[in-house]
């Protein structure tokens, strides 16, 4: 059929029907992963430390560059510095707080690479690239990264 | 066969079971990847390009994983390519690794397949009810049962054919550590009397589902040989690769005996330089996730006339003891993690004629054959080893 015939057709007689997918899954997490999820439960972060010498967190099984094993865990610090961010000023249902809050990139005291949270804080103004934050715990850990339940600006608003 | 020289130099496997709850996705890929290194005596430095292979996405749940797996792979800054076959695919993906090679653009491919069946049920994730489509809601036991059923029809086999590569597979299975069923206890009368999961297959005739990975390093003959030479094993050269396919729904297709099999079976003994597969291959690894699969395959693939694949069975050819032995690994009805159960036929296929096979070695074993199926009896991939260059 021509490309000008099909613009003609009426495809309110064409047949349409829904296709839902739902299907469940699950993860494992490995001794790595694993090991950082349980000392969330416990209140401490950690982090692994590379075949250059630096500490990754959250940690990797394996060098992200040479895929070499990984094996040394290190604890880091609960509290650290932002390093990049985004505001989000008008929050939807679902997002991890009910408040205007910062997205931001957080290396912890130790680390030397960052991890994507979430901080609480008074406004745009508050947050910079370089302030200090630290980690509000969940009232009641479970072993997922949400056990960090946000980070605060250290010392109140900068 | 086309192309350069290319040879089997690294074989590494995990322990497969049903749930491997102790480690990650590429926690899993590299246990064997760290193995097969260690056989070819190489490291990740040493391999050129990476090439994976897994059962579709849909079955654990993750597009693309080979993005997410570069850097547990060894892949940065590395050629890293995938391959899709559904169940072929582990023994398609090591032939798209053997082409890197024979190509000449590559000395060394590393190339793995795996699955992580404990992450959902295979069985059904592929059965969703498509609007204005043929169901296939069987899962695959109900979808392939007719066509067992067809072959008992045409054959004349006797009913017990099918319990008795069971049997064998699960015996053979106790000499390899790796396989995930090892059930010393098993006999004629337990699988006999296992429930019927769908007529004729009983429930101790079907695969089970497997958590797994295999990994094989791939080598151009004079990195074969460096291999061979520091770590005391000899290579398994490849003396042919074939992959075929045909519609799952073509009108006239024969699904007892598919076309697309008998050819990829005829191009790969072609290039082996194979004219009776019966006297000239010693060692079969093929897949059967269904008992009757053994004599269905037996004719396909060119060891039996049609009509006669069950004798072979029946009088004992096919155990570790007779002289065309199949599946002295376990096979595919001990061990199926869906997406590497290609490549470990490939992968046994090439530790027979090392001489690597451990208690289900066949003593002397030079020439052998790989062979995997997969979607509808519709996608073929084959290839055969030998101990002696090509």
């Amino acid at each position: 059929m021509a490309a000008d015939e099909m613009d003609g057709a009426d495809s309110s007689e064409l047949l349409r029907a829904p296709l839902v997918i739902e299907y469940p899954f699950n993860r494992t997490t490995g001794p790595v992963v694993g090991a950082f999820v349980t000392a969330l439960r416990n209140r401490t972060v950690l982090g692994i430390r590379d075949t250059s010498g630096r500490v990754v967190c959250p940690p990797v099984e394996y060098d992200p560059r040479t895929g070499a094993p990984l094996e040394e865990l290190v604890e880091v610090g609960d509290a650290g510095e932002i390093t990049s961010w985004s505001w989000v000023p008008e929050v939807r249902e679902g997002q991890p707080l009910q408040t205007p809050h910062a997205l931001a990139l957080i290396r912890l005291d130790g680390a030397d690479t960052s991890l994507l949270h979430v901080v609480d804080a008074p406004g745009p103004d508050s947050v910079a690239t370089g302030a200090r934050v630290r980690i509000r715990w969940a009232d009641e850990p479970t072993g997922a990264i949400t056990d960090i339940e946000c980070f605060e600006l250290d010392g109140g608003a900068s | 066969m086309a192309g350069n020289r290319v040879a089997v130099v690294g074989v590494g496997q995990t322990k497969y079971a049903a749930v491997r709850g102790d480690v990650s996705l590429p926690g899993l890929l590299r246990e064997a990847v760290f193995r097969a290194l260690d056989d070819a005596h190489l490291t990740m430095a040493d391999i050129d390009a990476i090439v994976v292979g897994k059962a579709p996405d849909f079955f654990e749940g993750m597009m693309m994983p080979e993005t997410y797996l570069a850097e547990a792979l060894g892949a940065v800054g590395k050629p890293l390519f995938r391959v899709h076959t559904a169940g072929s695919v582990g023994g398609s993906t090591a032939i798209v690794a053997a082409s890197h090679v024979q190509s000449g653009v590559h000395d060394r491919v590393l190339t793995i397949a795996w699955q992580q069946q404990s992450v959902s049920e295979a069985m059904w994730a592929l059965s969703f009810p498509i609007p204005f489509q043929q169901q296939l809601v069987a899962g695959a036991g109900g979808y392939f049962a007719p066509f067992i059923r067809e072959y008992i029809r045409r054959s004349n086999a006797p009913d017990e054919i099918g319990i008795l590569v069971a049997l064998k597979d699960r015996l053979n299975a106790l000499k390899n550590p790796y396989a995930h069923l090892h059930e010393p206890d098993i006999t004629f009368d337990s699988i006999r009397e296992s429930f019927m999961l769908w007529e004729p297959i009983r429930y101790s005739e079907t695969c089970p589902g497997s958590d797994g990975a295999i990994a094989l390093v791939l080598a151009s003959e004079d990195a074969a040989e460096a291999s061979a030479a520091s770590s005391g094993v000899p290579p398994a050269w490849i003396h042919g690769t074939a992959m075929r396919s045909e519609p799952a729904t073509a009108s006239g297709r024969d699904q007892v005996n598919p076309d697309a099999g008998k050819e990829c079976a005829a191009d790969v003994y072609a290039q082996a330089g194979i004219t009776d597969p019966r006297r000239q291959v010693d060692v079969v690894e093929m897949y059967v996730p269904f008992s009757w699969y053994e004599p269905m395959w037996l004719e396909n693939l060119g060891f039996a006339p049609e009509g006669e694949g069950w004798r072979l069975t029946e009088d004992g050819t096919t155990q570790m003891t007779g002289d065309l032995p199949v599946n002295c690994s376990g096979g595919v009805l001990s061990t199926n993690p869906i997406g590497a159960s290609g490549m470990i036929r490939f992968g046994e296929a090439a530790l027979q004629v090392r001489g690597q096979a451990g208690d289900h070695q066949i003593d002397g074993a030079r020439v052998a054959v790989g062979h995997a199926y997969g979607g509808a009896a519709q996608f073929y991939a084959m290839w055969v080893v030998g101990s002696e260059k090509p």
